[in-house]
């Protein structure tokens, strides 16, 4: 067997059944007598239902909220003190309030029968002014997303830490920058997609979700259909991409296990392209004015912040709103040492679809004001941007270091993956290039951006309790069972969808049992299978899940080398379990002859043989405020001053997380996260008129990077084992996506310093570059 | 109305709706889930098949409208040396992450392969302009189809160019 432990290069198992087609997404299993759904929306931003009309003679395949008999609204309220609830009805109860909101369900013999039904169905609306705009929202005479409220904030938090009033008196500069983040959609290729099913003999209901969460699912898919968890059965097949948007249960999947149920035979729901883009334009939408108070050579002494989100009209389950907006405060000092941040984080509703967070969460966001800070904190200073970064960063000599936050950063060298940064993207050379000029009249601009990645959360006051959530994640459990056959099948909680799960647990498996990683099976998304666990999201599966897949084979080194050493006729203590072998004194044995004695010859077993036999059950409990991954991102651009477009012309990411279980797998992830930040920062942008009606409907409108889009990116390594994890690993999945839209936006504004023009909104299109150019003529 | 036309090699009839597409007749219809379809508008390309030999969407045609012709999807390729080669390669350079993209992917490289063997690193970008990844971020494909095309094509396949 080659090496194929933690550490190696090994190409993924999962690629051939997608590289022959037979790859199992939920759209792909149809059921005999199925049934499809499909759901008439709002044409409406915020309107009152005033009469609604079912086909006639098809009023049993027609189901407004009213019928759905049992089902209750989706309820997301965290005890975050002062939170307003606003319950996410399955469909739209008296008012709707985003346009695309689900107002009846149509159920037929297919899809597009279905669809013809809705043609039928009448809904008259009485339209109401729609609260589309954050700061506008928030002043009085606002028409109100939720009637019975007061205003339309969710929620506001107030945040204070270290000694703020004292940064301000010793500060000798101060600078301050407002940057918005617009609205997005998280566009995996498959949308969402749930097929549920009511077996009559079991009284089960199977529901095939594409899902990140089978176990969150089957909980909340109980509670709002007032059904027991056992008569649940979710199972999570091939996904075709997540990103976060399938973290939250939503109403469609609710809706549609009721109708199988009530109806007695299979349905589906598939969601199609123009549904995910107006529907689950659900991300992001950041505002931030921040202030960076520091001395004379540049050295923060403390930051003050307001962070807004719009957060749209309903809280979703399980992640309420107030999340985003209230990521912000605790990470505002970023990965630099700053001894106090005061800050105000506001969830404000609006007539759009309720957020999610979105790879990086909050973190694009608050890297995005942290770092376009830093950039005008080395304007102000007078020195290079890198420069200015040197001189905050948390240095390695103080690792682990507990923020002004209380968060605590367990490991790395933050200056050091800096100035790999700078060497690798040459800012001498950079600097000549610019002051050379370019042949074709574009500006040159250099970009960095630093930051943290805080990966598998843990339960604790600094994980996910302090949230105040129902269901709060932190434990993973993971079942080892060797086969009659001397093979491994390993189960867990976490959901792959790409990551490579199937690959990497297998090596991880293999690091610690020595058995071939093709021996193993890894099986997940099923909550018969793995009946606890929440999935997989935040940067927590390869920590949280890998960490139990982990302890569940080391636990069952302890039965295979106790039947071995029988078998071998050596004691307990001269036997070493290795390479997929028990080995003694004199000889050795094979796992399959050991699984062949467990479940064959049982009279060939010790006599005080451990019942439990040869399974071992694991759960790995990740440390409580997580740990840390870095990076430090590099850009160069060239800026057309005529056409406003942004060209990237070189990209290196240096990044630590920890050991890798896979760095090609780990290359693959923050590539991909940079493509979905290039996105984030130059193209993708969920566009709504004043009155609400989305603007990004078709692919055409909604622009998602291509190929042309990203550039060979350079990634270099750094390999700073934490503390507090097996074999040190760190969460990586979402780092790629966090750094690019400042580092693209301090590029940009380099390029333009010479004309006095700066762009802090993301994205950053040629529109917006020129808006930024004129802007800056006019002033002068 | 009747259908008939050669679906990977085989001659299938097909009873469909006017408005049924060839993607959904591909998939409901003949079951072969291959296929995917992601925006049914044209623009993501994750249900690109060949027709006669050339890619193209399978949501943006009707059923009806490939009478006669040769459809080939990604369950058609058995014994295919350039798609062979092509998989090897894709597995190589990780050019897959979920999978959801990838048979459309595999039917743009194999045009690619086939129709531009002098194609370099910008040719092939602009080649799968129709065809989006949201999870690669398109290094890993962009390396399985340069390597591809070295592979069948020889390494020496640029330089070659230039001399003729």
């Amino acid at each position: 067997m080659a090496k194929a432990g933690v550490g190696e290069r090994l190409r993924r198992k999962e690629d051939e059944r997608f590289l022959y087609g037979r790859g199992q997404y939920v759209s792909d299993i149809a059921l005999p007598g199925m049934l499809h759904a499909v759901f008439l929306r709002s044409p409406h931003a915020h309107a009152r239902i005033k009469s609604t009309r079912k086909p006639r003679g098809r009023e049993a395949r027609v189901f407004f909220a009213a019928d759905l008999e049992g089902v209750k609204p989706i309820r997301s309220s965290p005890n975050f003190p002062g939170f307003k609830g606003a319950d996410f009805p399955v469909l739209a109860v008296g008012k709707v309030r985003y346009a695309g909101e689900a107002v009846a369900m149509a159920v037929a013999e297919s899809p597009a029968a279905a669809e013809d039904l809705l043609r039928d169905i009448e809904v008259e609306y009485e339209p109401l002014d729609a609260v589309m705009d954050m700061k506008r929202a928030v002043e009085p005479g606002s028409p109100r997303v939720h009637d019975e409220w007061t205003d339309n904030v969710f929620c506001e938090m107030r945040f204070d830490v270290g000694d703020f009033e004292a940064a301000t008196k010793a500060a000798k500069h101060v600078v301050t920058r407002e940057c918005r983040m617009n609205r997005q959609t998280p566009m995996p290729l498959e949308g969402r997609a749930c097929l549920a099913s009511h077996d009559r003999r079991t009284d089960e209901v199977t529901v095939y979700v594409s899902t990140q969460v089978p176990v969150p699912a089957q909980i909340g898919l109980s509670s709002f259909l007032g059904i027991s968890q056992r008569r649940l059965r979710v199972i999570s097949p091939d996904v075709g991409g997540a990103f976060g948007l399938k973290t939250f249960l939503d109403g469609e999947t609710v809706a549609v296990t009721w109708a199988a149920l009530h109806l007695g035979r299979p349905v589906r729901w598939i969601q199609d392209r123009y549904e995910h883009l107006v529907c689950d334009a659900n991300c992001r939408d950041h505002w931030y004015r921040i202030t960076g108070y520091a001395n004379a050579e540049g050295k923060l002494l403390g930051i003050d912040c307001e962070a807004w989100c719009d957060t749209g009209a309903y809280s979703p389950w399980p992640w309420p709103a107030g999340i985003e907006a209230g990521t912000a405060p605790s990470n505002m000092q970023g990965p630099y040492d700053v001894q106090a941040v005061r800050a105000r984080a506001m969830t404000v509703a609006s007539n759009k679809p309720p957020v999610q967070p979105y790879r990086g969460v909050a973190r694009p966001g608050v890297c995005f004001a942290h770092e376009t800070l830093m950039d005008a904190l080395a304007l102000a200073v007078g020195c290079e941007p890198h420069e200015i970064r040197l001189r905050n960063l948390v240095r390695p000599e103080q690792m682990p270091y507990r923020t002004v936050s209380k968060k605590l950063l367990d490991s790395g060298d933050y200056p050091e993956a800096m100035r790999r940064a700078v060497q690798m993207i040459d800012v001498t050379a950079v600097r000549a290039r610019q002051r050379r000029g370019e042949p074709d009249g574009r500006r040159i601009g250099l970009g960095f951006a630093a930051f943290y990645e805080q990966t598998a959360y843990g339960t604790g006051p600094f994980g996910y309790s302090a949230w105040g959530i129902e269901l709060v994640p932190g434990l993973e459990p993971a079942t080892a069972r060797l086969t009659g056959d001397g093979e491994l099948v390993v189960d867990v909680g976490v959901h792959s969808h790409g990551q490579g799960h199937e690959t990497i647990f297998a090596q991880i498996a293999s690091e610690i049992l020595g058995i071939d990683p093709e021996k193993v099976t890894l099986r997940y998304g099923d909550t018969s299978i793995s009946t606890a666990g929440t999935g997989t999201y935040t940067s927590r599966s390869t920590v949280s899940g890998g960490g139990a897949v982990a302890t569940a084979c080391k636990q069952l080194k302890a039965p295979i080398a106790r039947i071995g050493a029988h078998l071998l006729q050596a004691k307990d203590s001269e036997v070493e379990v290795r390479d997929g072998r028990v080995f003694g004194p004199k000889g050795s044995v094979s796992f399959a002859e050991i699984g062949r004695a467990w479940y064959h010859h049982p009279e060939e077993l010790p006599p005080n043989v451990d019942p439990q036999g040869l399974t071992a059950v694991a759960g790995y409990k990740a440390v409580d405020g997580g740990v840390f991954s870095y990076s430090a991102h590099g850009v160069v651009v060239a800026v057309d001053t005529d056409t406003g477009a942004v060209e990237i012309l070189d990209y290196v990411i240096v990044e630590d997380c920890g050991r890798m279980v896979n760095p090609l797998l780990v290359e693959g992830q923050i590539i991909g996260g940079l493509a979905g930040g290039i996105g984030n920062a130059l193209l993708e942008e969920s566009v709504y008129d004043e009155r609400g009606q989305p603007l990004s409907a078709t692919l055409a409108d909604y622009h998602v990077p291509g190929a042309s889009s990203i550039p060979d990116v350079r990634i270099a390594h750094m390999e700073t084992p934490s503390p507090f994890s097996e074999f040190g690993m760190k969460g990586v999945g979402e780092s790629g996506a966090i750094g690019p839209p400042a580092a693209i936006a301090n590029a940009v504004n380099d390029a333009l310093c010479p004309l006095g023009a700066e762009i802090l909104e993301t994205p950053m299109t040629p529109k917006r570059v020129l808006a930024a150019i004129r802007a800056a003529r006019e002033r002068r | 109305m009747k259908v008939t036309l050669k679906l990977n090699g085989v001659e299938t009839v097909g009873d469909v709706e006017p408005r049924t597409s060839l993607g959904d007749f591909i998939r409901e219809h003949e079951r072969l889930t291959g296929t995917h379809l992601g925006c049914e508008h044209g623009v993501c390309g994750a249900c690109t098949v060949l027709i006669d030999g050339r890619p193209m969407r399978s949501c943006l045609m009707l059923a009806v409208s490939a009478d006669g012709r040769e459809v080939r999807t990604v369950e058609g390729y058995e014994g295919d040396a350039v798609m062979t080669a092509i998989r090897r390669f894709f597995k190589e350079c990780h050019a897959l992450q979920c999978g959801f993209c990838t048979p459309g992917m595999l039917a743009t490289a194999y045009d690619i392969a086939n129709r531009l063997p002098h194609a370099d690193r910008a040719r092939i970008r602009m080649e799968l302009s129709g065809n989006l990844c949201r999870c690669t971020g398109y290094l890993g494909i962009i390396d399985a189809i340069e390597k591809s095309l070295d592979h069948i094509h020889g390494t020496d396949r640029r330089t070659r160019k230039e001399a003729s």
